[in-house]
């Protein structure tokens, strides 16, 4: 027998290693490449400079073997959506054909997400295909952008397109486009997005077939059998390291567009040799607002942590995803079942990878930070520009605050984990494109974070001025309530807020319903710190000195927090003052 | 008279001299001397054996920006920004580009919150004032500043780009009152829009400035010591020179020097052997850096990001950067394997010390040098012209791991090292061609660096271009492409409209507003002399709602805006797949490139006195071709080798800081300048 004698050739594969290492290497720049292409030829900010989007290349079975840096949870979501395409058309699949999809109850995560599936044929037969799922500013509904913060029902939150040919055999299918323009607020812009999603999917095929007809079917479907089965080989061992055992985890959402209450979630994660349940059984049932997530988000969300505990950077793919079992009875906050509202999906999503995320530091502590502002704390404004005579509409995810690690300080104002490669909107380009004057963009000191020998990382301050006097407002934010966590004796982290001034009207809020703003009115946002790492009195005082001179912190939260007391001088630390009282709280 | 090129590396500092009388080249090289730079470059022209005062022109390139930066020895910074904006330097964009590590860690910002002071002073998106500039607020810059001992200052205002007067007033405001301290304006810098990306491109100027100021400074002094007087000139990483004054105030765009000095020579061979596309890969030790050149000159771009990777976002610059990949494969790039037990090769390096394994010099990893001595393609015996011998036992015994985690013999271990390491190569040579639109086939591969020539022939038929083409000198290919490098400089101006308000006149007046600023940049510039300039015009344009432009060349001595709105739909769909003909199109931002005619050294032919294919011939040896087996290759000497001769593959060809493979089924001819241009049959 000549099998199993070449070492890692093995497997049964005909190809070489050295070539399926090539051409993995060819499938991972095919999915940048698709990336690249929709952003610059894109014709929406939130495309063009957020980056809320993702691609992706799946197998024949639909298991993604390449994707971009994008949208975690939307990468999670790309096998599910190209299943649902297998399962409706079957053989009726046919070359030419490109496939359009957005419910958040069959693979999707909310309306605004289109997703486009382009099935990829060679030599006649399916082999492959190529999807690339994009954040449209505006897909109709009860309000601009789509995401009414008060919705009860998913009807409320736009258009569906429940797995439709937008081409079938080349030929593009003109209705649904008149249907599109017709029913969304920014006709021009859905159009152009759709236009940068169908060049990312079809620049995938042209890669994939210079693929098959230089190394050969053959060897480029063996590379896909090859991507998949090495990277499960990987995430076993890395799963079966962990020890045994169920890890759980307890978590609030505060509010839900349409109550404050707070709703109790949670989580059970089981080991079991080098398999790995997440079961979210227990956690409340489907809220009457949109923070609802459906079940394919759900699994998506625990894919990026799942990724993140057995092996951050190796590019994803399904293969390592094979260990892995996502458990919750239908109809919870992390389940909705139709016609729940969805449209804040990712706040759902975002507790849900936090569960798991908070459940699993404790064994793997070099794997995690302690918990973050963990919300998209999304701001959706938008109106008629008198101006310009357009209507226009902005939605901007903020960041916020992460927590500290055993080795390090959090990172300041960054992409919450359910976002993942996106950007904050540049305030000149801002300015530039919609009537809004931005009068501060500051860490938010006042704020705070969670001490620790490690402290959390900054959120942001970030205000608004609307320049124009009828501008729509809607915005939702978690973590109001609950503060960002934290272990080894850090303290919690901050929380998330914003503050409206409309009129003569100013309060402070988490969640807005659709709100009427006019010219001077004021959003100001506020997200939160991260939880800190460590026993604050462990931390140097040297480094709370350098703090309370570049203004982080004040003099009195040095002494309070870090049991740090300075000279009068306000440069020096008074090193006795300091040593007595750190002995004293010892 | 002559003219001398000299290019500072991580390990050599190499010279080339230009002697326009004789029409010949003299190069040396020798160990760059980190204490104090200055003296390799002295070092060189003395072992050249050069007449200093024959000298009438000379050019400068190295890494002394980039190592300030790269080590963070720059200066003590400050920076003042718009009230209510100072942490936009450290928030950044917020993104995570390592999006599964739950423990990555933001870029730091150079310059600490402790010093970044704001001044009340508001402009909006039109440029007008909505908040005066408050000069009172500068005191307390100023004496902060003093008290913290800082040496160098940024300004940035939100807007400035459209309107800078704040900025200037600042700057001047700064200058008088603190005369020692280096200050930069973001504007002077570049006058492209996104705050955070300006305010870190002037940080970083501010930050290497008073280095790069006494360096050409001290260099001035060393070659006014060593008797070169003539005018002095900084390579740039646009691709162009400057006065060492101006560079003193810009230091920042002289970042990438010496790839960009390369690009330029690959641009003049492309030239002399009638190829005007060309796509350039210089394999050093450590990297390897490839760009395409269209219509005789490399692609500028002010996307460039320092310190950039898949995991980190790195710091944008907005200067322009000749458009470089880069990735971590080169002749020391060691070979590993993944966690998942999969071949790697790269991005760490062995460097020069220990350096690869064969070099015997303690290093044991396994590394692409070691590969190619032990499938025998590298010569043992007359390695770097035969400065010292490799020790083959010793690339064996490291390469000993690879063999077993694959389950093959030493060979098959190297060979698929080799490859490994040239799939990296190939996917970043698509990366500047295939995914930018353009086909390979009808490019020329020009193969610069130590490493080049051994891999530029099989890279080179995967790619499927034209022809391979090995220069001359190979190993110090950067400092001969600087010596035939103009004066450049780029100006550009936003003028936002949609096409159907544009009219030719308006086209032909920004662009005659531009020439006017470049003429009165050359005239204040010392080392330009009488040289005639040549413009070249471009215009971003993009569909309505897109914020990624498209550039198009345009003819500005006959401006039709028909034909620039054709050449955008073309350019679009090449780019993007598809063309929307319907949707209406903006102009963005006109660039006007002015690049000085200066006269370049012209090539010699070779002549065949004394070569022959016969005197040019080695002992054969057996050589791996990678995919193409493993075979009795002949050998030759490049030196000897005759204009118009033409060899059939495998073969090896050596000279004394390269060596050349032609693979089975390739020809090789040496064309009368000397350069081996290598075809698949």
């Amino acid at each position: 027998m000549a099998s199993a004698t070449n070492g890692r050739n093995g497997g049964g594969f005909e190809t070489d290693v050295v070539t399926r290492e090539i051409v993995r290497g060819k499938l991972l720049a095919v999915a940048d490449e698709m990336g690249v292409v929709l952003a610059r030829s894109s014709m929406s900010p939130v495309i063009y400079e957020v980056l809320d989007f993702a691609c992706g290349f799946c197998d024949a079975d639909g298991e993604l073997v390449s994707q971009t840096n994008g949208i975690t949870v939307f990468t999670g979501t790309f096998s599910i959506q190209v299943n649902i395409i297998k399962e409706k058309f079957g053989d009726r699949i046919r070359p030419g054909d490109i496939y359009m999809l957005n419910d958040p109850y069959h693979g999707g995560t909310h309306y605004n997400d289109v997703g486009v599936v382009k099935p990829v044929f060679v030599d006649g037969e399916l082999f492959a295909f190529a999807i690339s799922i994009s954040h449209w500013t505006d897909i109709g509904g009860k309000a601009p952008g789509s995401l009414p913060a008060d919705a009860t029902e998913v009807f409320q939150e736009g258009i569906c397109f429940p797995g439709i040919h937008i081409y079938k055999e080349g030929e593009r299918q003109d209705a649904i486009v008149e249907m599109v323009a017709a029913n969304v607020r920014l006709p021009k812009m859905a159009l152009g997005d759709l236009n940068a999603a169908l060049a990312s999917v079809r620049i995938a095929e042209n890669r994939c077939l210079e693929l098959c007809e230089k190394y050969g079917k053959q060897a480029v479907s063996e590379t896909f059998r090859h991507i998949l089965e090495t990277s499960e080989r990987v995430s076993r061992e890395a799963v079966a390291a962990l020890p045994d055992g169920t890890y759980e985890a307890e978590d609030w959402i505060d509010g839900d567009g349409i109550t404050e209450e707070r709703f109790r979630t949670k989580v059970a994660v089981t080991i079991d040799g080098d398999d790995i349940t997440v079961d979210y059984t227990g956690s409340c049932e489907q809220l009457q607002g949109p923070v609802n997530c459906s079940r394919s988000a759900l699994v998506s969300a625990v894919k990026t942590v799942f990724k993140a505990i057995v092996d951050p950077q190796s590019p994803s793919n399904e293969g390592w995803f094979r260990p892995l079992k996502v458990e919750a009875p239908d109809g919870t906050v992390f389940t909705a079942t139709k016609p729940a509202p969805v449209g804040w999906y990712y706040e759902g999503t975002g507790q849900a990878s936090e569960l798991a995320w908070k459940a699993l530091a404790p064994i793997a502590p070099k794997r995690v930070s302690m918990g973050s502002a963990n919300s998209l704390c999304v701001t959706v404004l938008g109106g008629h520009d008198r101006a310009k005579g357009e209507p226009w509409v902005m939605i901007e995810p903020s960041m916020v605050g992460w927590g500290a690690t055993d080795e390090r300080d959090g990172n300041c104002v960054t992409s919450a984990i359910t976002n993942g490669d996106t950007f904050n909107y540049s305030i000149e380009l801002l300015e530039a494109k919609f009537p809004v004057r931005v009068n501060q963009y500051a860490l938010n000191t006042p704020g705070g974070v969670g001490a620790g020998r490690h402290r959390g990382g900054y959120g942001s301050i970030r205000e608004y001025e609307i320049l124009t006097d009828d501008a729509v407002l809607s915005a939702s934010y978690g973590r109001s309530i609950e503060k960002p966590w934290a272990q080894e004796g850090g303290d919690e982290g901050s929380c998330n807020y914003f503050e409206l001034h409309v009129g003569n009207d100013a309060r402070r809020a988490a969640r807005a319903p659709t709100t009427i703003m006019k010219r001077g009115d004021i959003i100001r946002m506020f997200t939160g710190g991260g939880g800190g790492y460590g026993d604050p009195f462990e931390r140097p005082a040297e480094e709370v000195l350098a703090e309370v001179r570049a203004d982080y912190i004040s003099a009195e939260r040095a002494r309070e927090d870090y049991g740090v007391v300075l000279a009068a001088s306000g440069r020096a630390v008074d090193e006795e003052a300091t040593a007595k009282l750190r002995a004293a709280a010892a | 008279m002559g003219r001398l090129a000299s290019d500072i590396g991580g390990t050599f500092t190499d010279l080339v001299y230009f002697d326009d009388a004789e029409g010949s080249l003299r190069t040396a090289k020798s160990l760059t001397t980190p204490g104090d730079l200055t003296q390799g470059v002295i070092d060189t022209v003395e072992l050249s054996g050069l007449a200093p005062g024959e000298v009438d022109f000379f050019v400068h390139g190295g890494t002394t920006v980039i190592n300030a930066i790269t080590e963070r020895k720059g200066a003590r910074t400050a920076l003042v920004t718009t009230a209510g904006f100072r942490d936009v330097l450290e928030i950044q964009r917020g993104n995570r580009p390592d999006l599964y590590n739950l423990r990555f860690e933001k870029e730091r910002p150079f310059v600490p919150r402790l010093l970044r002071f704001e001044v009340r002073e508001r402009v909006d998106a039109a440029g007008t004032v909505l908040r005066p500039l408050e000069k009172s607020d500068l005191d307390l810059v100023v004496s902060r500043c003093r008290e913290e001992e800082v040496e160098a200052i940024a300004i940035q205002f939100l807007h400035s780009y459209v309107a800078p007067r704040h900025e200037a007033e600042v700057a001047a405001y700064l200058r008088e009152r603190l005369p020692d301290v280096s200050i930069t304006a973001s504007h002077e810098i570049t006058r492209e829009w996104r705050e955070y990306e300006r305010a870190n491109t002037a940080v970083l100027n501010a930050y290497v400035q008073p280095i790069v100021q006494t360096y050409f400074g001290r260099l001035e002094e060393a070659l006014g010591g060593a008797d070169i007087r003539c005018a002095y000139a900084a390579m740039q990483s646009n691709g162009g020179t400057t006065s060492f004054s101006w560079a003193k105030e810009h230091p920042i765009t002289l970042m990438e020097s010496g790839p960009a000095a390369g690009c330029n020579g690959a641009a003049i061979v492309g030239d002399l052997c009638e190829e005007p596309r060309v796509i350039y890969l210089d394999i050093g030790g450590t990297t390897a850096k490839c760009t395409t050149i269209e219509d005789g000159a490399p692609k500028v771009t002010t996307e460039y990001r320092l310190e950039y990777s898949r995991t980190q976002f790195g710091y944008p610059l907005r200067v322009p950067v000749v458009d470089i990949v880069e990735i971590g494969a080169g002749g020391g790039s060691i070979a590993w394997f993944d966690k998942a037990g999969l071949l790697k090769v790269g991005p760490v390096s062995a460097g020069a010390d220990p350096g690869p394994a064969c070099y015997g010099r303690g290093g044991t990893e396994p590394t692409v040098t070691d590969a190619k001595l032990i499938t025998g393609v590298i010569n043992a015996t007359n390695f770097a012209g035969g400065q010292f011998d490799l020790d083959e036992g010793k690339a064996r015994a490291a390469m000993e791991k690879i063999a077993s985690g694959l389950g093959t013999d030493v060979v098959e271990a190297a060979v698929a090292v080799i490859r490994t390491v040239e799939a990296n190569m190939i996917n970043a040579l698509k990366l500047v061609s295939i995914q930018r639109g353009h086909d390979p086939r009808d490019f020329a591969l020009v193969v610069g660096g130590g490493g080049g020539p051994m891999h530029g022939a099989p890279l080179g038929r995967e790619l499927g271009v034209k022809e391979v083409i090995v220069p001359l000198y190979p190993g110090l290919f950067s400092a001969w492409g600087m010596l035939a490098t103009e004066p450049r400089r780029d100006f550009m101006q936003t003028v936002l409209r949609r096409a159907e308000e544009v009219e030719a006149g308006d086209v032909r007046a920004v662009f005659a507003g531009l020439r006017e600023e470049a003429e009165r940049y050359y005239q204040t510039d010392a080392h330009m002399g009488e040289a005639e300039i040549a413009y070249e015009g471009r215009i971003d344009l993009r569909y309505l709602g897109q914020e990624h432009p498209v550039t198009v060349l345009v003819d500005i001595e006959s401006v039709e805006v028909e034909a620039i709105l054709a050449a955008f739909h073309d350019a679009h769909e090449k780019t993007y797949t598809f063309r929307l003909d319907d949707t209406p199109v903006e102009f963005v931002t006109y660039r006007l490139t002015a690049s000085a005619k200066v006269p370049r050294p012209e090539m010699t032919r070779l002549t065949p006195d004394g070569r022959s294919i016969q005197a040019a011939t080695r002992p054969a040896r057996t050589a791996d071709f990678a995919e193409d087996g493993r075979h009795e290759a002949a050998v030759y000497e490049r030196d000897r080798l005759p204009p118009g001769a033409e060899l059939t593959g495998p073969l090896i060809v050596e000279e004394a800081t390269a060596t050349t493979l032609v693979h089975p089924g390739q020809t090789l001819r040496v064309d009368d300048y000397g350069f081996l241009r290598i075809t698949d049959a």
